[in-house]
């Protein structure tokens, strides 16, 4: 007899097989089937909501961690490199910046703890009278 | 203004209607899964205990399985629930097996070598119906014990393809998905089983 043959579940031997088996299922005792009922209830009891079963719940963390993962990769860093300082720049800054003895006098004013500061106010006040004026009351 | 007003007049109209159909799908859903576990639970109970050959863990192991059916794959088509229950179900088995398998192996280094408390404990449980019972009843009886016994002793892939083809009436196909394998596979093994069936049983089918 060939697999597919016997793969048919035809022969006498399956059938009477079957038969018994069948027989023995459905000849449990009691306390077995009283079991089998608990298990099953319990099983459905067991089963989550409909709203957590469908695709959509399922998919839901999912899609939060990806679109976690894309906003993560899209912000920015710290100070966007795209913004140069020196964009509002005018003229007069550029021109400030570039000139050494400025730089130098911002280096002592920083670097010198004996800075006169009476001094630079003064003279700041007299090259514009108005934003001084408390200067010498 | 209106139109957001009609429109949102027409949506709690749905509302109700939506409520209902949920609850009438989940009822149906519920329905469906347990007309199936219903329909299923005594002959997966039977080839639990064949391949176990304990009645305590065999319901364990389809209960175990029930659960994890309800909860992980209820959302499938129905269809698609018996080889998905079989599957589930064969590797509780093949857990259980590991596990006697290791405790076994433990009690034999333990000194008091007791047996399993959970068998020693009732022995009239155990104790084999002495009852009368007609004599047709009784070789009925024997054959089943005689084939169990042959069924168990199979290798573990030929005994679940001989269950599941033979006795619980899937096809090739859904064999195979049980069993992880592929639908060649589920011959030769079914093949196999019932050759070394009829050489253990002889007499059984004449």
């Amino acid at each position: 007899m060939s697999i597919e043959d016997l793969n048919e579940g035809t022969s006498e031997f399956e059938q009477r097989a079957r038969e018994l088996l069948t027989q023995s299922a459905e000849h449990l005792p009691a306390s077995v089937r009283s079991r089998l009922t608990q298990g099953r209830y319990a099983a459905l009891a067991s089963r989550p909501p409909l709203w957590q079963r469908s695709l959509v719940f399922r998919w839901v963390p999912a899609g939060a961690a990806a679109v976690l993962a894309v906003l993560l990769l899209v912000a920015p860093h710290g100070e966007n490199p795209a913004v140069s300082p020196l964009a509002g720049a005018t003229p007069e800054d550029l021109a400030l910046l570039a000139d050494t003895d400025a730089l130098q006098l911002g280096g002592d004013l920083a670097g010198d703890q004996d800075v006169d500061a009476d001094f630079y106010e003064w003279a700041a006040g007299e090259a514009d009278p108005s934003a001084t004026s408390s200067v010498g009351t | 203004m209106q139109a957001f007003a009609t429109l949102l007049l027409q949506t709690t109209d749905l509302l109700p209607a939506g409520k209902v159909r949920l609850r009438d799908r989940t009822q149906d859903s519920a329905r469906a899964l347990e007309t199936f576990l219903a329909g299923v639970e005594r002959k997966a109970f039977r080839i639990a205990q064949i391949a176990l050959r304990h009645e305590a863990d065999a319901l364990d192991a389809v209960q175990d399985a029930m659960m994890q059916l309800a909860h992980r794959y209820a959302s499938r088509p129905p269809e698609e629930w018996k080889p998905l229950f079989y599957r589930i179900l064969e590797n509780r088995v093949r857990d259980m097996q590991r596990r006697r398998i290791v405790r076994q192996r433990v009690m034999a280094w333990m000194p008091w070598q007791g047996e399993d408390e959970e068998e020693a404990s009732d022995p009239m449980a155990q104790a084999p119906d002495l009852g009368p019972q007609p004599a047709a009843q009784v070789e009925s009886d024997e054959m089943m014990r005689a084939l169990e016994k042959a069924v168990s002793e199979l290798p573990g892939q030929q005994r679940q393809a001989f269950l599941l083809r033979n006795f619980e009436g899937l096809d090739v196909a859904e064999t195979a998905v049980a069993m992880k394998c592929s639908s060649g596979s589920v011959k030769t093994h079914y093949f196999r089983a019932v050759r070394a069936l009829r050489a253990k049983l002889g007499e059984f089918h004449t």
